[in-house]
């Protein structure tokens, strides 16, 4: 089933920078798609247009039937909140507590006034409480986030995503700053949140060791193009000349 | 050479908007600073200096006169390397090999600030005769005593104007708080520039902190003395005023300053724009805000005692009062209290200040 349809989106930067130029892909319901690209090929605006955190120049994006490119308002914030996203620099409330920032993910559906108080129903607090077991932090529930690891604060974030309850969840870079065994251990939260909780996964990725022990379909950006759509064991060394030019060699991380 | 722009096109081969700008700029600076000149000249140099005038004549025909001799001199040089707007407006092609020191225009450039050295002297009424005088002495020596033997009789009453400088600054700073701080979104860039009622939010806001904040607290304090009559309220109110102006700026640029992370962050989760600022934002500026604000409190006791001396109330208006009937032991004992509080106020905001960052 798809549940994402992405047609011939450009994105044109107001510096006049050409990020997309005419992308054009669906996602089924279930996925792991990892999308890969030099820095620069417009992996991070792409997914940037699938929640509107940036708006597309032209093209169009359906999100579970909906056209999404139009929406404004309240209708913007129902699908961003529908979408959960987790980012390279992992983007928590500074000085905050892990379960501050946990429940930041309900905003949507809290009460403005009551958020402002910090007030949440004991339902959220209670399935708070549940996604910071399942991603590994119990008791560190009051403890400040940014004085966590750098992996514990991305298990923070995809907490916090969790929270939204969502269909989709993107991931800008989520193990770019991190090192090689806390990013397998991150991976494996991804993979379990797609697998057990059912949240379509779509990852921008570096390490192509990463990509084919999990993605299940995996596209390539180029300038801006997409130029492959495939299974992972599929990229040979020719093709990953292609995505990353004549001079690039293969790194691994163990 | 009549006339200055017709005469430049032939030089260079291309034109542009940008360079005529450039000339013209440089020769109204050249205009201005050969005006000046011919000014100071005739009415410090020749009149004070030479003729020691004592109360010079003043026509507006002088400094017609010297606009003249300024545009006539002005357009003479402009064409020779003594132009020091051209200079200013990169216009010359420098010698790299040559020292900026040994150009012409830099020369005439240091003899115009010795001349305004010179002027300045005499303007201030500079005087070493008058500053050794027997009978200044004398003065000197009287005040100095008189200093350092405060009156102690009067230290209950300064105490209890001392406290109600400190409150008065307190109360201002924390009235100003909230204003303060709802300006300081406001007048943040990176906050309003995503609409045009953002934006026009954004230029109304800066334009009047900038109006309150270019017009001194003193001056706010005659305002308001007039007003609300004179006492700690009218010094109050002008402090109250001064400070939501200056919090206002250091506030947005701290908001400027901030990591767009947790606002993106905040956002993808579908949250109101009010929740973004409240959650993204305000997390990332409490302690610097507190820290800004506790400093201000600091400044505000100063200012309050200058504000005093105008009738702003507490123990600046004292010290006013007693300097009118020229009591100087009490003086004394007042500048001794005055500089404790200051020290005190300074020495434990910047403990709380290094404590909270």
């Amino acid at each position: 089933m798809t549940l994402l349809k992405v047609k011939d989106l450009q994105k044109i930067y107001p510096n006049g920078t050409h990020a997309l130029k005419g992308v054009s892909l669906e996602v089924n319901k279930g996925e792991f798609l990892v999308i890969i690209g030099l820095s620069g090929s417009g992996k991070s605006t792409l997914l940037r247009c699938i929640n509107r955190l940036h708006d597309p120049t032209s093209g169009s994006i359906q999100f579970d039937g909906i056209e999404t490119t139009s929406l404004t308002g309240s209708g913007l914030r129902t699908l961003r909140s529908r979408i959960g996203m987790i980012f390279q620099h992992f983007n928590l409330i500074p000085r905050s507590s892990v379960m501050t920032n946990v429940l930041s993910g309900t905003l949507a559906r809290t009460g403005i006034i009551k958020s402002l108080f910090g007030i949440y129903s004991e339902e959220d607090k209670e399935k708070a409480r549940k996604y910071i077991d399942i991603v590994g932090l119990t008791g560190k529930e009051r403890s400040r986030a940014d004085n966590l690891s750098g992996g514990q604060q991305q298990r923070v974030a995809i907490a916090r995503a969790l929270m939204q309850n969502p269909t989709i969840l993107l991931a800008d870079e989520p193990v770019a700053s991190l090192d090689p065994s806390t990013s397998h251990s991150v991976m494996q939260y991804l993979k379990k949140v797609n697998e057990e909780l059912g949240v379509t996964v779509i990852c921008n990725l570096h390490f192509l060791s990463l990509v084919r022990e999990y993605a299940s379909r995996v596209i390539a950006l180029k300038d801006g193009k997409l130029i492959y759509e495939g299974s992972p064991s599929e990229i040979d060394q020719q093709w990953f000349q292609t995505i990353y030019g004549e001079d690039a060699v293969e790194v691994t991380i163990n | 050479m009549n006339t200055k722009n017709p005469s430049l096109p032939m030089k260079s081969a291309t034109i542009s908007t940008e360079h005529v700008w450039a000339v013209t700029k440089a020769f109204l600076i050249d205009l201005f600073l050969w005006s000046y000149t011919f000014l100071v000249l005739h009415k410090v140099i020749y009149e004070k200096l030479i003729l020691n005038l004592r109360y010079p004549e003043f026509t507006w025909m002088q400094p017609t006169y010297a606009l003249l001799a300024g545009i006539a001199m002005a357009l003479g040089l402009f064409f020779t390397r003594l132009s020091i707007g051209k200079a200013m407006m990169g216009l010359f092609v420098l010698d790299e090999t040559k020292s900026i020191m040994r150009e012409p225009f830099t020369l005439l450039g240091l003899l115009k600030i010795a001349l305004t050295f010179i002027a300045g002297i005499y303007i201030s009424q500079v005087s070493m005769r008058e500053f050794f005088s027997e009978a200044g002495l004398q003065g000197a020596r009287r005040i100095f005593t008189a200093l350092f033997n405060p009156n102690f009789a009067i230290l209950q009453e300064a105490i209890f104007a001392a406290i109600e400088t400190i409150y008065m600054a307190f109360i201002a700073t924390a009235i100003a708080l909230p204003f303060a701080f709802l300006a300081g979104f406001f007048a943040a860039r990176n906050l309003m520039m995503g609409s045009n009622l953002g934006f026009f939010l954004y230029t109304l806001t800066r334009f009047v902190l900038n109006m309150t904040r270019s017009i001194e607290p003193l001056v706010w304090a005659i305002i308001f003395s007039v007003w609300v009559g004179i006492g700690p309220f009218s010094g109050m109110l002008a402090l109250m005023l001064h400070s939501i102006a200056s919090l206002a700026k250091l506030y947005s640029e701290q908001i400027e300053s901030i990591d767009d992370g947790p606002i993106e962050a905040i956002t993808a989760t579908g949250a109101h724009p009010i929740q973004v600022i409240w959650y993204g934002v305000v997390p990332q500026i409490v302690l610097p805000y507190l820290s800004y604000t506790i400093y201000r409190w600091d400044i505000n006791v100063r200012m309050a005692t200058v504000i005093g001396l105008v009738g702003g109330g507490g123990i600046g208006t004292m010290l006013m009062q007693y300097q009118g009937l020229a009591r100087w032991n009490e003086v004394g004992l007042l500048v001794i209290v005055i500089a404790s509080i200051v020290w005190i106020m300074d020495y434990t905001s910047a403990k709380i200040r290094a404590a909270i960052k």
